[in-house]
């Protein structure tokens, strides 16, 4: 019998060891994997397998392409790092803390520390552009001047502050999705999770996403993204890793952290 | 703590702006529940103060078929107070009454001319205390009475008595009842408000948790719309009150059964403890369903 394991967002793991206290990422050593997937199995019910025996490790300040076709398990992959799916077999850990060991209280504590770029955007349409990017800073309960001003900034670098004060639902997918990925980046978070952040963009606007990236890479955000646009990652320097049905089927990059099919 | 506060107020601002028309339904509730409920208790509370005051009059005359001489007036003192405490006792002679009943009749005390001062008996009146004015407690001293020395007949108003003792009875059961609506009207109107803001806000919800909002970041703003839902519908519900009593007063003011009872509002210390009521209903219907219907 297969446990699916699907775990619906902000639901408690279930299992037998004693919930632990979460491990902050910004005070995570720099020579340790910052993400590391031991042996990571999903399968849903009845019996797809998204993800198998995947091992994967990605460093502190690390850029990384996870790369494939639709169906490859690259946004299952990014769904257990923020816990929002728990793997049917193996170990996830992120910043030395096994997910599977974490209690309620601590998955919300390392999601504010986790900017993700979904790729439903899941932004909320009633809200103003503003409202929608301002929101992992109320969160955190962030002064209102330093939301304005990151908020401003965010605008400006995805060129839609003329859009501030528009309803989120009237605005186009691709402002949509800059919206996304500027709320992902609004607290500059240690860990960006972005899947497929650029499939509604034009050349331009992937070129203002894929600086925003780099940018906040540089500042020492550890950057996954999941894409399928070879656009971006082609002539890239950063680490490319390729999923294929579930598995890895190989990488190239300058750096050479364990990535195993075990 | 001063930007959690600033951010709860905000969140339970749009709250309010994208759920308005749900959220005046609700105050409209709790408004009429609160009317209801503090109409009934304020007429209750008025009458049963009137009841009161009524009540300081009341005493029980014990017929006697013979005079008591001074001297045996003790005697009958000690008896009396044996079965209870009573305020006081006065002895009636066949004179005093025909005297009280000729002052009674005033300009007609003509009619008595023909009867002799000894036509009326004479008589004990006693004053029992507060403790004991209740019908049941008036019953068991009435009987006791009689078997004084001399006693003939008993007499304290027990038909008004009994009357007035049901309607107070009736009254008692219509605010029990309408306090018992209040409870349900309230809990279930606000715990079907909270529901269908969280179910408005499914969408909004489920991001929040992804981005790693606390329990308290959202369901602090769910509470405070619990509260204002009760603050302003228990004003709005006692002001109506409130309103309705001048008219009632000014209206029907001049010689009357209303004037008798000297009607008044009620007293701060009610009407605040009337909002306080309503806010913690309030407060426990969007816990329950922040409970029932959020995983958080």
């Amino acid at each position: 019998m297969v446990d699916n394991g699907s775990t619906p967002a902000g639901s408690i793991p279930r299992n037998n060891q004693k919930p632990v206290l979460i491990k902050m990422l910004k005070s995570f050593p720099d020579d340790m994997p910052i993400v590391d997937i031991v042996k990571a199995t999903k399968v849903y019910p009845p019996d797809i397998i998204a993800v198998q025996n995947v091992s994967l490790a990605v460093g502190k300040g690390e850029l990384v392409f996870l790369t494939g076709m639709s169906g490859a398990g690259k946004t299952t992959l990014l769904k257990m790092i923020c816990c929002i799916e728990r793997p049917t077999k193996g170990v996830i850990e992120v910043a030395g803390n096994d997910l599977s060991r974490i209690r309620q209280s601590e998955i919300q504590k390392l999601r504010r520390q986790i900017g993700v770029v979904y790729q439903d955007f899941k932004i909320l349409p009633r809200q103003t552009v503003y409202e929608n990017i301002a929101i992992p800073m109320e969160v955190m309960y962030r002064s209102p001047k330093v939301i304005r001003k990151r908020v401003g900034q965010l605008l400006e670098i995805l060129g839609i502050t003329h859009k501030r004060e528009v309803q989120a639902a009237k605005l186009s997918r691709g402002e949509q999705q800059r919206v996304a990925i500027a709320r992902a980046a609004a607290n500059a978070p240690p860990l960006i999770l972005a899947d497929e952040p650029t499939g509604n963009l034009d050349q331009e606007a992937s070129g203002y996403v894929m600086e925003l990236f780099e940018q906040l890479n540089k500042s020492g955000s550890t950057v996954i993204i999941a894409t399928h646009d070879e656009s971006i990652y082609r002539k890239s320097r950063h680490r490319t890793v390729e999923l294929a049905h579930g598995l890895f089927s190989g990488h190239v990059g300058h750096r050479q952290l364990p990535l195993i099919n075990a | 703590m001063g930007h959690k506060t600033y951010f709860h107020i905000k969140q339970t601002g749009r709250n309010l702006r994208h759920n308005w028309p749900t959220q005046l339904m609700t105050v409209m509730t709790i408004s009429l529940s609160v009317l209801i409920f503090s109409f009934f208790l304020l007429i209750y509370l008025n009458i049963v103060n009137a009841g009161s005051r009524l009540g300081d009059e009341l005493r029980l005359i014990v017929y006697l078929n013979e005079e008591v001489q001074p001297e045996a007036r003790p005697m009958y003192e000690n008896k009396i107070r044996d079965f209870g405490k009573v305020e006081r006792i006065e002895f009636i002679s066949r004179a005093e009454a025909f005297e009280r009943l000729g002052r009674q009749l005033d300009s007609e005390k003509d009619v008595l001319a023909d009867l002799g001062p000894d036509f009326l008996p004479p008589s004990i009146e006693v004053y029992p205390q507060r403790n004991m004015r209740n019908l049941t407690g008036l019953k068991q001293f009435s009987d006791y009475l009689t078997t004084l020395p001399s006693a003939d007949k008993v007499q304290y108003g027990q038909s008004w008595m009994e009357k007035f003792g049901y309607f107070i009875e009736l009254l008692r059961v219509i605010v029990i009842l309408s306090g018992v609506l209040l409870i349900m009207a309230t809990v279930f109107m606000v715990s079907s408000t909270i529901r269908l803001t969280v179910v408005a806000k499914e969408a909004e919800l489920e991001v929040l948790r992804l981005v790693g909002a606390d329990n308290k970041f959202i369901q602090t703003p769910l509470l405070i719309e619990g509260i204002m839902q009760g603050i302003i519908g228990s004003a709005c519900g006692l002001l109506l009150l409130y309103l309705i009593f001048q008219w009632t007063t000014g209206h029907l003011s001049g010689p009357g059964f209303l004037n008798m009872l000297d009607f008044s509002f009620f007293p701060p210390k009610t009407t605040a403890i009337i909002a306080a009521s309503s806010v913690l209903l309030c407060v426990g219907g969007s816990m329950i369903s922040i409970r029932k219907h959020m995983r958080i």
